[in-house]
């Protein structure tokens, strides 16, 4: 069979390129598709997940209502030491792009945390972006959320362009990902 | 889908342990495979983690240099350990250079040491399907076949599965044909051309494919033309045997 293979290489080089060039037309996706960036799911090229949670102070925040803004989700308790530590990170950047459209969402995680901890937390660090409570969970579930500190950049239409999990993110990995969610803005 | 294990306050990355570990496996085979193809195992060794050392701080350079102006505010973050500031197309390529670089000056034959890597890229195959299959990338189309996968919110092809079968049997192929006499790089080619052609194949069962031409998929038409290159390469380096 080998040896076959080896006297009409040549032939079996084409046949396998034909069979190849045949595969690659039958398998083309048909114009109008759905694709993933009209999917929601929490992973980069999809729409983020959409959710309704209170700040502390009870107002409501609707993520799909922040379609045309790039938006931060950063996922955390009290009790982690990396969220802790990127929190006053976020409060500069939030401080330096709010003007340019930011917005930053900080979910906490209140299933696994306490209400007096996140208060106490905000209090400590002077947030001054929403923090929102998913006393639920859902929110954490929605984003499959498996370790915390966990942060979604999304951009104005609503996709998910990077996800990164654990902390402290550094400031210039911050500055660099939001930058470049800024220049995507229509 | 498995992307962190948590251990107390470390959030370990399951992929990432996966390509170490494949790193390690396939480098300790091309190790003990280098001899049979002419080429000193600690030399092969050397080359690899050259490469890998320049890569990895080329990288971060590469991306400090691209983001100078944020970088100038905040130089800590120029040492920071967080993966995300990284060019890795520029990081390969300068481990690339610094690769041939170091070939050149120890005067390792190109074609031998090809072959020579030949099975730790192998490996690193079935490496990178497994981590593809902890982080959910390179995920399925939707179907409804009994062996589809509950991914990102439908069931979906396991397409980090079939990579790995595929993977494992060109591992095989190639081991079954190691012994085997033939002209320096057709090994290489052929693990190549194999490659390209499971790739050619898989592409189509993949929902997250990047489109061009009309609905065509980008990596089965890159993967198409690496194939047809190889199998002429392969050609060639066999009538250069015989005559």
């Amino acid at each position: 069979m080998i040896s076959l293979f080896s006297r009409h290489w040549t032939w079996f080089s084409l046949l396998i390129l034909l069979l190849g060039a045949f595969w690659i037309a039958i398998s083309a996706i048909p114009p109008g598709s759905p694709t993933v960036s009209e999917i929601y799911g929490p992973r980069q090229g999809f729409l983020a997940p959409d959710f309704t949670l209170q700040t502390i102070q009870g107002k409501s925040i609707t993520l799909s209502k922040l379609r045309g803004h790039p938006v931060l989700i950063n996922i955390w308790a009290s009790w982690c030491p990396p969220c802790r530590a990127e929190m006053p990170t976020l409060q500069r950047v939030y401080q330096q792009y709010k003007e340019s459209g930011l917005e930053i969402l900080a979910i906490n995680a209140t299933n696994q945390d306490s209400r007096s901890g996140a208060l106490a937390f905000i209090q400590q660090y002077g947030l001054t972006y929403p923090v929102l409570m998913d006393t639920s969970g859902d929110a954490s579930t929605a984003y499959q959320i498996r370790s915390l500190p966990t942060s979604f950049f999304v951009n104005s239409k609503g996709n998910i362009q990077e996800i990164v999990i654990g902390g402290p993110m550094s400031e210039a990995l911050l500055r660099v990902r939001i930058e470049s969610l800024l220049e995507e803005q229509p | 889908m498995f992307p962190i294990m948590q251990i107390g306050p470390f959030a370990i990355r399951v992929p990432s342990l996966f390509i170490i570990l494949g790193l390690w496996l396939g480098l300790s085979f091309a190790e003990r495979k280098a001899p049979s193809r002419d080429v000193n195992p600690t030399t092969l060794y050397n080359l690899i983690l050259i490469s890998l050392v320049i890569s990895i701080i080329g990288a971060r350079l590469l991306y400090v240099v691209r983001f100078r102006s944020i970088f100038t505010s905040n130089p800590r973050s120029i040492i920071s350990f967080n993966p995300g500031l990284l060019d890795p197309l520029g990081g390969v390529a300068l481990g690339l250079i610094a690769a041939l670089i170091y070939a050149q000056y120890v005067k390792l034959k190109l074609w031998h040491t090809l072959d020579a890597l030949t099975p730790l890229l192998a490996v690193m195959g079935i490496a990178l399907g497994l981590a593809n299959l902890s982080s959910g990338n390179f995920f399925g189309s939707p179907t409804n076949l009994p062996w589809a996968i509950q991914l990102w919110g439908t069931y979906r092809h396991p397409t980090q599965i079939y990579e790995i079968i595929l993977a494992t049997i060109i591992l095989a192929i190639l081991q079954a044909f190691w012994r085997r006499e033939s002209a320096p790089g057709i090994f290489f080619l052929s693990f190549i051309a194999m490659s390209a052609a499971s790739r050619l194949f898989l592409e189509a069962f993949r929902g997250d494919s990047v489109l061009v031409l009309n609905g065509l998929r980008q990596a089965q038409i890159i993967a198409w033309i690496i194939l047809a290159l190889s199998l002429w390469g392969i050609g060639k380096s066999r009538n250069q045997t015989f005559t």
